[in-house]
């Protein structure tokens, strides 16, 4: 059975839409076997001794749920996903602190689990409905062309290559880019093509309704600056850009090279960014810190330490790039 | 002739890396052929024959013509790797299951020597000679090879 972890990542809305959030979250067909609340405001608050929050408190108890409100560093949502993203659940549902899914979301996006399926999102909808009439493909080669699969009725299972705001995605098997900016800008199109691009199939499934009050008021993006946007969209775009191609990223030592050396013939289209070029024809490693902004997702060794590692680093390369 | 690579990779901190074997004049001394060291500018040298900064080629050249080769856990281990030569490693704090080759002639201590953490920078581990084999254990397996 499949562990699920509810992850709510809020900002400047305790007493606006996370309520609503945390309700709809309560009453789910299917009930997640964790809620963490990750609380990224300027001044966190103890919501314990708020009415409200202890009736969901006492609910969340009462139903088994366990649950845990975690002060978060400030440092954008992508690392409170990343958080999310290696707690040790097989999947984690995410979830915007102003996106009210309705009660049978986490029932439908689960039901469509199989072991070739890295994420499943619903529809995304915004009152009033502008999309309805768009027929996107969810390619990520459309995107500057096309709204979201996810921001219209969804009347059929579609296979697409990004999702958008709130899903359903398998744990532990892709990092977020946290080279990003605070606004975090793109994050969750970088992370689920990441999934797409290991070859994990994503869907947009119908009959998984989220409303997003997109509440202007708060937000884990509230108060960041545009240079923030830019610096975002120009890593996303650098990434786009390497889309047909495996990026490997070697920062480490020649004996690192030379164990990777054996695995390179057997990846697919790969562009190499490394430090010993007399080893592995490479690029420079300065390249590709300047591109994708953070290279933590291709440290072999930080992937051992996450993966409690007991095999070669042979092994561990395969498991990390094919 | 006898291939030695004596000296794992310099700390950041100036500390002895934690995976250098203590012993190797007593292993030298034991040893009825030519020695051949090779390693970096600054690293102690303990044969006549000491080939410093080689490039991966002419290392390359010098695995495929010794009989064996002897190392701590260190690049040349991964670099002979490639061509199938066999050798014998001198381990301590590091994981042979993780970072050497069955192939070899793996000698630790004990597994209880290992670092908890196998992840970490060697930085944050302090040497320990008592860690590793003693020179006649290398000696022993030496004559066996």
């Amino acid at each position: 059975m499949s562990k699920i972890l509810c992850s709510v990542a809020t900002k400047g809305r305790y007493f606006s839409t996370l309520p609503l959030v945390l309700n709809a979250i309560i009453n789910q067909t299917k009930l997640p076997d964790k809620l963490v609340i990750f609380d990224d405001n300027d001044e966190p608050q103890d919501m314990r001794n708020e009415f409200i929050y202890q009736h969901f408190f006492r609910i969340l108890d009462i139903k088994g749920i366990q649950w845990e409100w975690l002060f978060a560093g400030k440092k954008g949502q992508h690392h409170i996903h990343q958080a999310a993203n290696t707690m040790g659940f097989d999947w984690v549902w995410r979830v915007d602190d102003d996106a009210i899914p309705e009660p049978n979301v986490l029932e439908t996006l689960s039901s469509y689990i199989d072991d070739k399926v890295g994420a499943v999102g619903g529809a995304i909808l915004t009152p009033p409905l502008l999309f309805e009439n768009s027929d996107p493909t969810g390619l990520l080669e459309n995107i500057d062309n096309e709204p979201s699969v996810q921001w219209k009725n969804i009347k059929q299972v579609k296979s697409v290559e990004h999702l958008h705001c709130s899903f359903l995605y398998r744990a532990g098997i892709h990092d977020y880019n946290l080279g990003l900016s605070r606004v975090a800008h793109r994050e969750e199109t970088l992370f689920t093509y990441g999934l797409h691009q290991k070859g994990f199939v994503l869907l947009t499934v119908p009959n998984a309704i989220t409303w997003h009050m997109k509440n202007p008021k708060g937000g884990i993006r509230d108060g960041q600056k545009q240079e923030m946007f830019d610096h975002d969209e120009r890593i996303f775009r650098n990434i786009i850009n390497y889309k047909e191609k495996t990026i490997v990223v070697l920062n480490n030592g020649m004996g690192d090279h030379v164990v990777f050396s054996k695995i390179l013939p057997d990846i697919k289209n790969p562009v190499v960014f490394g430090c010993y070029p007399e080893i592995i024809p490479c690029k420079p490693i300065v390249e590709a810190q300047a591109l994708f902004g953070d290279l933590d997702q291709w440290n072999i060794y930080k992937k051992m330490a996450e993966w409690n590692w007991t095999e070669s680093i042979e092994k561990a390369y395969r498991k990390l790039y094919l | 002739m006898i291939l030695i690579s004596p000296y794992s990779k310099k700390l950041s901190n100036g500390k002895t890396n934690p995976k250098n074997y203590p012993f190797w004049k007593e292993v030298i001394e034991g040893i009825n052929e030519p020695v051949i060291q090779i390693g970096i500018e600054g690293e102690e040298q303990l044969t006549a024959d000491f080939r410093k900064n080689l490039s991966i080629p002419e290392i390359k050249q010098l695995i495929k013509d010794c009989r064996l080769w002897i190392s701590c856990d260190s690049f040349i281990q991964h670099l002979a790797s490639l061509s199938g030569k066999r050798g014998i490693v001198l381990w301590s704090v590091s994981d042979p299951n993780i970072y050497g080759y069955p192939e070899n002639v793996n000698l630790l201590k004990s597994r209880d020597c290992l670092s908890k953490n196998q992840f970490l920078w060697w930085e944050s581990v302090e040497f320990d000679a008592s860690k590793f084999v003693t020179p006649e254990e290398v000696l022993y397996n030496l004559s066996n090879f």
